[in-house]
C-alpha cells in the first residue's frame, strides 16, 4: 500500500519494488489465461504501465491492491485473449494441448486456498467447473458450450446460479 | 428493464469480472458503469471476489526483460535496446484486431473515413477513429483521434434537441467516472483538445450524453445517449 502511495507520487524506485513483489502474481494470471509466454508478457508489461499511470486512482473499495493489479492484469490479458489475432492463431488446438496437462495449467492445481475456494467447494460440479474455465481459461458462454457438449441455456444457468450462491457465502 | 435492483447490479458485474458477458451486453453495461455509481460498486466488490482465485496462482517469474520494457515504455530508460523496437512494433497490429473486432459496425467506419479523408489535404494517418451510431445504427458523429485533438464531424442524420447540448465522454475500462472531452458539434466540424488521458489509460468506450446548454452541470454525464468503440486505422 505504501509503495502504491509513493507510485502514484511518481517514486519510481517504489514502482520498481512494487514490480519486484508483485509481477509474480500478475504473470501467473497472464500466463494462466493466455498459455502463451509472449502474449503473457505482452499483458503483463501493459498492466504494470497502467498501474504507473492509475497509481492514485486505487481506493480500498477496490479491494487489497494486489487483487486491484490483479483485476487489471486480467482486463488485459482477456483483451488479448478475444482478439482476433489470438483466435486466428489457434485458440481450439490451444484448448486441446492444455487438456494433457501443460505446465500452465499445473498452475491452476498448484493455486493456494483462499476464502472463496471454501465458497466454490459449496457450489454444484457443474456449477464451479463452468466458473473455474471461465476464470481461469476465459472461455465464453460459446466455447464453454463448445468444450463441455452441454447446451448454452444450462451453461449459462450454471454460470448465473453458482455466482449467485458465491454472493451468498461471500457476503453473508 | 430495471437494471439498477440489487440482483441484476450483481449478476451484470459479476459476469463481466468473469468475462462471459460479451458483445451488446457488455457494452451496455459499460455505460450504465458510466451513469450508476452503485453498478461501479458492485463491480469493485465482484473484482475483489473472484481476483482472490488470480491472486492465489503461484508466483511465476516473468523474464527480466519485460521490467526493461516498461520502463522503456514509461520513458524511464532513454535508449530502449533493439529487442524493445521489435516488440513495440509487434504489439501494435495486436491492438488494431483488438478494436477491429470489437468495432460494431465496419461498413460504418470506412464510410467515416471517406468521409473524414475528403479534403484533399495532406493530413496526418488518423490514429483512432468511432462512429457514434443512433438507434438505427445511423452514423451521427465521425470522430477522429489524432495524436494532437479529436476531430469531429456531425452528420446530416444528426437532428439536435432544441436547447440541449451533446458530450463527449472518455468511459475507461478501469471503472473510473467517465471524463468530459467537450461538446460536440450539432452541424458541420469541430476540434477538441485530445485529453493526456487516452494514452494512460484503457479506453472502454466513447460516450455522448444529453446535456443542459453548456455541458453537464454535475461533471458525470446526465443522460448517456449513446456509446461508440474507437477502432485504430
Amino acid at each position: 500500500m505504501k509503495l502504491l502511495c509513493a507510485t502514484a507520487e511518481g517514486d519510481r524506485r517504489a514502482f520498481n519494488e512494487l514490480y519486484r513483489l508483485t509481477s509474480g502474481k500478475m504473470y501467473a494470471v497472464c500466463l494462466q489465461l493466455l498459455q502463451r509466454k509472449d502474449l503473457a508478457e505482452e499483458a503483463l508489461q501493459e498492466a504494470y504501465v497502467r498501474v504507473w499511470h492509475n497509481a492514485c486512482d486505487y481506493h480500498s473499495d477496490k479491494g487489497s491492491v494486489v487483487v486491484w493489479m490483479v483485476s487489471i492484469a486480467r482486463y488485459r490479458a482477456l483483451d488479448i485473449l478475444r482478439s482476433a489475432a489470438y483466435r486466428r492463431e489457434g485458440r481450439e488446438s490451444d484448448l486441446e494441448q492444455s487438456d494433457e496437462h501443460t505446465p500452465e495449467d499445473a498452475l491452476f492445481d498448484q493455486r493456494d486456498r483462499v476464502r472463496i475456494d471454501e465458497c466454490m467447494d459449496t457450489l454444484e460440479d457443474g456449477q464451479r467447473q463452468m466458473i473455474q474455465l471461465a476464470y481461469f481459461r476465459g472461455l465464453t458462454h460459446a466455447e464453454l458450450t463448445e468444450h463441455t457438449g452441454s447446451p448454452l441455456g444450462t451453461i449459462k444457468s450454471w454460470i448465473r446460479r453458482g455466482l449467485q450462491k458465491l454472493k451468498r457465502c461471500l457476503e453473508p | 428493464m430495471n437494471y439498477l435492483t440489487e440482483e441484476r447490479k450483481n449478476s451484470l458485474s459479476s459476469e463481466y469480472v468473469l468475462g462471459t458477458l460479451q458483445g451488446r451486453a457488455r457494452l451496455r453495461y459499460q455505460s450504465l458503469l458510466i451513469e450508476h455509481r452503485p453498478m461501479r460498486q458492485a463491480l469493485w466488490r465482484w473484482e475483489k471476489h473472484l481476483n482472490a482465485l488470480g491472486a492465489a496462482l503461484p508466483e511465476q517469474t516473468p523474464d527480466a526483460s519485460v521490467w526493461v520494457r516498461i520502463q522503456a515504455r514509461l520513458g524511464f530508460i532513454e535508449t530502449p535496446p533493439d529487442n524493445v523496437v521489435a516488440f513495440e512494433a509487434k504489439s501494435q497490429p495486436e491492438n488494431r484486431w483488438r478494436w477491429l473486432a470489437a468495432a460494431a459496425s465496419v461498413a460504418a467506419i470506412a464510410l467515416a473515413l471517406v468521409l473524414i479523408r475528403q479534403p484533399a489535404v495532406v493530413t496526418p494517418e488518423p490514429s483512432q477513429i468511432a462512429v457514434v451510431q443512433g438507434a438505427k445504427a445511423e452514423a451521427l458523429w465521425l470522430i477522429e483521434l489524432t495524436e494532437s485533438q479529436i476531430n469531429i464531424q456531425a452528420t446530416d442524420q444528426f437532428s439536435p434537441a432544441s436547447n440541449k447540448d451533446y458530450e463527449l465522454w472518455l468511459v475507461s475500462a478501469d471503472g473510473r467516472a467517465p471524463i468530459s472531452l467537450g461538446l460536440l458539434p450539432e452541424q458541420g466540424r469541430a476540434s477538441l483538445a485530445r485529453s493526456e488521458l487516452f494514452d494512460q489509460v484503457t479506453v472502454a468506450a466513447l460516450a455522448v450524453s444529453l446535456e443542459p446548454p453548456g455541458g453537464s452541470p454535475t461533471g458525470s454525464p446526465t443522460e448517456v445517449l449513446y456509446t461508440a468503440q474507437l477502432v485504430a486505422m
